[in-house]
């Protein structure tokens, strides 16, 4: 167990680095949009005079390098700086948005992940049969549908025509559980018919690769029956490449769940990084990505330490 | 056209002062204020309570609750929930008295207002002279980064007579003064405010809670100036960004009011039969702009080619579902009063536009058009041109841009882009903010011997019938030379649900011009 | 082992899918009854009928034309998008795997930064910057699934490197290329390519996702996400406008993947595996 635990060292040591990696890959995109914050701010306004005043406010006329230099030493003391759009702390607005972000994307995970699996390994078992084919259509056909078609089919049977749900998901502070379902069951049904497809598909393919190891057959010409076979001896080899297509699936609900923000009106995370990128907001955009990359960082972190754990050749 | 317009020609200051002490006097006890649109005649008794949520189109985490910074029809709508000004606008644009109980100038130049008593702040400090020159006069700090800016820069000087006295002073003499005064960006603040995180107003509704990009909530003022009003007790205003949600969450019954419905929602508004629109014909529009400083715009032809290219009545049926105003190339929208009615629209003319192409001597070449989804209506009207342009043997290649960064990156940047603008309270600012040469909008690079100095006249004109006269020369020439095709005027279509009464129109924009939280109520 | 195998039928199902868009795309703009952008009717979202077989849509054009030319667009940017972050991803995972510690974690890190960014803020941070063009977006939608494709590419490629027949040919004393060309590359074929099969179907999405942030094809031309997109609208009255090109994407995508589903069960059997 030593070597794991300084395997899993040496990787978060690695996840700093990683961070500022991407610090500087969204300074050196950012720094190719035409335009900044000034001029977004002043919009249709903005003359040249009026421009230069706000630039001067907002500390724009330092270099860029300077001002991120300024933004990545306040980061290290804790301090993300002031949005350029609004004057406000970039803390304040991100403490407004990521606890909303990370409770959709906590229901979304909690309700796709287990299903998603299920419905893989389920396929695997019985591949080939009806079964197979059945899920396998199913699964093809949920990923085959463009998120935003989905979410507002939803919303016109659920919302519109039954009334059954809230069109917006919004359960206002204190709200009872039914008000809560009725403001998530939505976006969460959504973000499922994107997820599972992924998941599931990635988790029989991955099952069934095993299933064709020599070792399998082996197992399966002592007699031992399918589903032993299945869970016993296949699902722990396969664990490192399942982990891993869950860890991609569920990166994707922090940063890639703008659509859904959008259509359900969901204060999150993804369209205040939207919103940072519009107005040329860089220590709001700057900050945004740092989470998604820590958040990233995190989820493969313990789809690797899965891997490792469940394969102990990888722990040389 | 009605009293409180005649009232800034040919009469005597001391005149002036009366007639707007009168409409004043009467619209402040009796809450009786001459009510926007027509819509109302029908509506039931006002009556208080009722919480409602409202959804607009456009919010950010830049929404802002200093009303010189307000951009979109959010922060405009929270600007008048919160803050008062010295006029506000009546049905037909036409200002009203409100903080300022009377106005007064004799050449239009200085003006002096007569600031209305015994109105407080939120915070319970009274509202004086000071409050207002403060207020006036940090649009011309460039600190502020104020929107109107350019046209505070008009404002020579303001200072108090008296602690409820005003003296402003302008730079040249502008009949339209008061109807500026009456746009949210003028709204007034106490004295002193930089900090504007509390929405320091002495307006109808005060601030319960603001997070930018996610929700504002006021309450009920009680202690608002004009007795018995508002009636709601509380209002939610959101930003739902996507038309098809915003329409369904009025359907669902999650909010109350929405603004900028597609026509094409209007269907299914009205046949849910809880739910109601409300169109205001206005002059807002997108207009193709043909760079008069660049190849191919600086050729007379090539433009008036592209002008007969456009098929304005497929804009309108096909884009915007009919609803909409015919345009005929200069910026006034026909149901203005001073809208040149005797110059004729000009029709789809695809010999007259080959004819012109051919004069040009410009080419067939490839000319890039740029559009954007944010210039409504831009991207089809530019592909509907191509097509157009298609049969003549021109060959226009669309580049739509995203929003984000299309005003300061593409739009006036081009030869051939598209812009947007919203209505202007008056003639007078439309023309000099888009159309004067020395204006930083002037979008097409446009001059035209006369043309500036024909603005300037009919700004200090206080005779309507010869300002009349002048607007329609301006139209003429904008509508022969001026380097911008103005296809259709479009209307704001709010969509309400039914119990909410008292919906009219003021044509600034959707929404009652932004204005509607002081006068509807909700009868559920 | 016939448990293991993918069924035929399926196959050929998705063969015939596959090769009827690969034919659309190639000869629809020439049978199609209008052109792209042109108006044919005042009346908008119309139902199927003899005249618009298809209906219309938002603006009165022909909902059948532009489907026919709409795949086009679909197919050439999503095929192109998916198998550019294929190869991209797989040389990259396998060079990580058989390379040293420090490459490895070199190449890693730099991935991971790259997929920390959400593919949709990557491209409107991209486009904003530079443009939109087909050859943008498909550069675009490929370098945001190439983190994807890395990361499961090295992973098989690891399981692999550890496998005994590549211990025995690394004993033999072969060289890490003939390892990777050898030795792993083809042992990671069908989950890759099952892999990119999917990431087609991604390709395709994050397409139209992109069209509803107005990001995407310039008009006139649209592709398939796109016209569900731009007739959204039409969704409350059940207008062919918008679930047309909605049925086109998941025929399409059911299609590839069958295909690719069926491949895999077949080359199984022809290399005598299982």
């Amino acid at each position: 167990m030593k070597s794991v635990l300084f395997l899993i060292l040496r990787r978060i040591g690695t996840v700093l680095l990683t961070l500022f990696l991407v610090s500087m890959v969204v300074f050196s995109l950012s720094s190719l949009l035409p335009g900044d914050a000034a001029q977004q701010l002043l919009g249709q306004s903005a003359t040249p005079e009026a421009v230069a005043a706000l630039r001067e406010v907002l500390g724009l006329d330092k270099p860029g390098h300077l001002r991120y230099l300024d933004w990545l030493r306040g980061l290290i003391v804790g301090d993300p700086g002031i949005s350029l759009a609004n004057d406000l702390p970039v803390a304040q607005l991100v403490a407004e948005r990521l606890p909303r972000s990370l409770l959709l994307a906590g229901i979304a995970a909690l309700v796709s992940v287990p299903l998603a699996l299920t419905l893989g390994i389920a396929s695997a078992m019985y591949g080939g049969t009806r079964v197979d084919r059945f899920l396998n259509t199913l699964t093809l056909t949920m990923v085959a549908i463009p998120e935003f078609l989905v979410a507002t089919t939803l919303v016109l049977v659920f919302a519109v025509k039954l009334n059954w749900v809230s069109a917006l998901s919004y359960a206002p502070p204190g709200a009872s559980f039914g008000q809560f379902i009725a403001a998530y069951a939505l976006p969460v049904l959504t973000l499922f018919f994107v997820l599972v497809a992924q998941m599931a598909r990635m988790s029989r393919a991955a099952v069934l690769d095993q299933l064709s190891q020599p070792y399998v057959e082996m197992a399966v010409l002592k007699g031992a029956s399918l589903p032993r076979v299945v869970l016993r001896h296949a699902l722990p080899n396969a664990i490192g490449p399942i982990a891993n297509a869950v860890a991609l699936s569920l990166s994707y609900l922090l940063g890639g769940v703008i659509i859904v923000e959008v259509i359900f009106n969901y204060p999150g995370i993804a369209s205040l990084m939207v919103d940072s990128v519009a107005n040329r907001d860089m220590p709001l955009l700057q900050t945004c990505a740092m989470i998604f990359c820590a958040a990233y960082l995190l989820l493969v972190l313990i789809a690797d330490i899965c891997a490792i754990v469940s394969n102990p050749k990888l722990r040389t | 056209m009605n009293d409180s317009n005649r009232i800034y020609g040919g009469m005597s200051r001391r005149e002036l002062l009366a007639a707007i002490g009168a409409v004043g006097l009467g619209a402040g006890l009796g809450g009786a204020l001459s009510l926007p649109g027509s819509a109302l005649a029908a509506s039931s008794i006002p009556r208080q309570g009722g919480r409602i949520r409202v959804a607009c189109m456009s919010s950010s985490t830049a929404d802002t609750l200093d009303p010189a910074k307000g951009a979109l029809s959010t922060d405009y709508t929270r600007h008048y929930m919160v803050y008062s000004g010295l006029t506000q606008f009546d049905g037909d644009l036409n200002p009203l008295p409100a903080l300022a109980e009377s106005i007064a100038s004799d050449d239009m130049t200085v003006w002096v207002f007569n600031l209305r008593r015994g109105v407080e702040f939120h915070s319970g400090k009274p509202l004086t002279a000071a409050d207002v020159v403060y207020s006036l006069l940090r649009h011309k700090d460039k600190t502020v980064a104020s929107k109107v800016a350019s046209i505070a820069a008009n404002i020579r000087s303001a200072r108090a007579l008296t602690p409820h006295q005003v003296e402003v002073e302008l730079a040249g003499p502008n009949v339209d003064f008061p109807v500026i005064l009456a746009t949210s960006h003028f709204l007034i603040v106490p004295e002193g405010t930089t900090d504007f995180s509390t929405a320091p107003g002495c307006g109808p509704y005060k601030l319960k809670e603001f997070v930018p990009g996610v929700r504002t909530i006021v309450t009920r003022n009680q202690n608002y100036w004009k007795p018995g009003r508002p009636y709601l007790d509380e209002i939610e205003l959101i930003a739902i960004s996507d038309e098809m949600a915003r329409v369904n969450a009025l359907l669902s019954g999650d909010v109350q009011l929405v603004n900028a419905v597609d026509p094409r929602s209007i269907r299914r508004i009205s046949a849910s039969g809880t739910a109601a629109v409300q169109e205001t014909s206005s002059g807002l529009y997108s207009n193709l702009i043909m760079r008069q400083d660049q190849f191919p715009g600086n050729n007379p032809d090539f433009v008036l080619a592209l002008k007969y290219l456009f098929d304005r009545e497929t804009i309108k049926r096909a884009l915007f579902r009919g609803k909409g105003m015919l345009g005929n190339d200069h910026p006034v929208p026909p149901n203005h009063k001073f809208y040149a009615s005797d110059l004729p629209v000009r029709a789809h003319d695809l010999d007259r536009a080959a004819y012109h192409l051919r004069r040009s001597g410009v080419g067939k070449a490839p000319f890039p058009l740029f559009a954007s989804p944010a210039a409504t209506g831009s991207v089809d009207m530019a592909a509907l041109l191509q097509l157009s342009a298609h049969k003549i043997g021109l060959n226009l290649r669309v580049n739509r841009m995203p929003s984000d960064g299309y005003w300061s990156n593409h739009w006036m940047k081009h030869p051939l882009s598209f812009g947007n603008v919203n209505p202007r309270p008056s003639i007078d600012l439309l023309l000099s903010t888009f159309f004067v040469s020395t204006a930083s909008w002037n979008e097409s690079a446009w001059h035209h011997p006369g043309f500036d100095q024909l603005v300037i006249a009919a700004r200090g004109e206080a005779d309507e019938a010869r300002r009349r006269q002048m607007y329609v020369d301006a139209q003429v020439m904008i509508h022969e030379h001026c380097g911008v095709g103005i296809p259709l005027f479009f209307s704001f279509i709010d969509g309400f649900d039914k119990r909410l009464q008292g919906m009219g129109t003021i044509p600034t924009g959707g929404l009652m011009g932004y204005s509607f939280a002081e006068y509807v109520w909700w009868n559920g | 082992m016939n448990l293991f195998r993918t069924l035929r039928l399926s196959g050929s199902i998705g063969l015939i899918l596959v090769i009827f868009w690969l034919a659309v795309a190639l000869a629809g703009p020439a049978l199609a009854p209008h052109p792209l952008g042109e108006i044919v009717d005042y009346d908008v979202f119309l139902p199927m009928s003899s005249t618009y077989p298809m209906g219309t849509d938002y603006l009165g054009r022909d909902v059948l034309s532009r489907i026919l030319y709409g795949a086009r667009f679909t197919i050439t940017i999503g095929a192109a998008a998916a198998i550019f972050a294929g190869i991209l991803g797989t040389a990259l995972g396998i060079f990580a795997a058989v390379s040293s510690r420090m490459v490895d974690e070199t190449l890693s890190r730099f991935m991971d930064a790259l997929s920390a960014i959400p593919g949709k803020i990557l491209a409107l941070v991209m486009i904003a910057a530079l443009g939109s063009s087909v050859a943008l977006l498909i550069m675009i939608i490929g370098v945001s699934y190439t983190p994807g494709c890395y990361r499961i590419a090295r992973s098989l490629a690891v399981n692999l490197n550890q496998m005994d027949f590549v211990q025995v040919a690394r004993a033999r004393g072969e060289g890490r290329f003939y390892l990777a060309r050898v030795e792993i590359f083809p042992n990671m074929i069908h989950p890759m390519l099952t892999d990119v099969g999917l990431r087609f179907v991604w390709a395709v999405l994050l397409l139209s996702s992109l069209s509803f942030i107005g990001l995407g094809m310039q008009p006139p031309d649209a592709d398939l996400g796109s016209l569900v997109r731009e007739n959204i609208s039409g969704l409350a009255e059940g207008a062919p406008a918008v679930l047309m090109p909605a049925v086109a994407i998941a025929l399409l995508t059911i299609g590839v993947n069958l295909l690719i589903d069926s491949l895999r069960g077949q080359a199984k059997t022809a290399t005598g595996e299982v």
